[in-house]
């Protein structure tokens, strides 16, 4: 079951949901709207090598001007509201407003983990040149409920940052 | 909690969900396909800006077909009237159109429980594909929501063609 905007609302004041800072009129009907952190990473490499680290620049977007993401390349963001739960799973979507625009806030990877609870990286690509704005209301995120006993806290690589992180899959392929 | 294609179409006939046109032969054990209508927006210019009205043309789809190029998005939408006021849709593509590289909706499948028309598919190719009008282009599904409903109201609300973003409204205020 996925909880309608109501019910976030209601698990926010409990504590049962983690939105930091939170904004009641980000609230929809069944999700919440994040904003985008003026922070990106843009990837210095050609060509991505799975098996190593990448190169990576991070760049500021500017308030007034904004910055403008090209076609055929893949930019890494951050939510800037730390968001997570110990009690609902979360997925992490976009907004029509801006898909409507050609922008992925993600590649195929919109599940979070429970118990995981910061900035989330957004993985952006878009398919005509965009320009996008720092705080800009960018995409959506829906909470479920679990079925099912739950694992002990979520001890993945990812969740102790808040920062645009990159792949860490090279850690994997060289063990 | 995800509907069953026969709880989908005993809701359908109790007016709990709305398809319209509604074809019994489109169910599938969990979802229903959707067919695309022969409209289709393009924005006019190449680089778009989120705080701009983007403006866009329309065309219309011809039954001998239209190609959709690789980078250029085009806005298309479902044929049918579709929503519903006690189920939250989410849409996806059939793995049949998939799998020519057809992306019916750039990471924004989710749509608010009481947003009832003709939902605007974002369209992107991944290599040049010829599409049709009337094809089936997509498949929703219907789920069960938990705690009080408040309905959509938004801004794309009773549209009965593609909608281009109304993002800019958002920077209105500020």
């Amino acid at each position: 079951m996925i909880l309608t905007g109501e019910e976030i609302k209601k698990q926010v004041k409990l504590g049962n949901i983690h939105i930091k800072p939170f904004c009641e009129e980000l609230i929809n009907p069944n999700s919440y709207n994040y904003r985008i952190a003026p922070e990106l990473l843009e990837i210095e490499e050609e060509i991505i090598d799975s098996k190593n680290p990448y190169k990576t620049k991070t760049v500021w977007m500017d308030q007034q001007s904004g910055f403008m993401l090209k076609p055929h390349r893949l930019y890494l963001a951050k939510t800037y509201e730390e968001i997570g739960s110990r009690e609902f799973v979360t997925i992490l979507i976009g907004r029509s407003s801006v898909g409507r625009l050609g922008l992925f806030l993600q590649i195929t990877a919109d599940l979070g983990h429970v118990g995981c609870q910061h900035c989330w990286t957004l993985e952006l690509k878009v398919v005509q040149p965009l320009i996008i704005y720092p705080f800009m209301k960018i995409g959506q995120v829906g909470f479920w409920i679990n079925y099912g006993s739950k694992n002990k806290k979520y001890s993945g690589e990812y969740g102790k940052y808040s920062i645009p992180y990159p792949s860490k899959l090279y850690k994997e392929l060289n063990k | 909690m995800i509907l069953t294609g026969k709880k989908i179409k005993e809701e359908v006939k109790k007016g709990k969900i709305v398809i319209d046109p509604f074809d019994e032969s489109k169910i599938n054990p969990n979802s229903y396909d959707f067919r695309l209508f022969n409209k289709i927006k393009i924005y006019k210019e190449r680089i778009l800006d989120v705080k701009k009205v983007n403006e866009a043309e329309e065309v219309e789809i011809p039954p001998s077909g239209f190609v959709l190029k690789q980078d250029v998005l085009y806005l298309g939408c479902t044929v049918e009237i579709m929503g519903s006021n006690f189920y939250v849709p989410i849409i996806r593509g059939r793995s049949s159109t998939a799998r020519l590289g057809i992306f019916i909706h750039i990471t924004a499948d989710l749509i608010d429980i009481g947003s009832i028309n003709r939902w605007t598919l974002m369209m992107h190719a991944v290599q040049p594909v010829k599409i049709y009008p009337y094809m089936l282009i997509g498949q929703v599904t219907f789920w069960v929501p938990k705690g009080k409903i408040t309905l959509y109201k938004g801004k794309y609300q009773g549209s009965k063609k593609p909608m281009s973003s109304l993002a800019y409204k958002d920077f209105e205020r500020s």
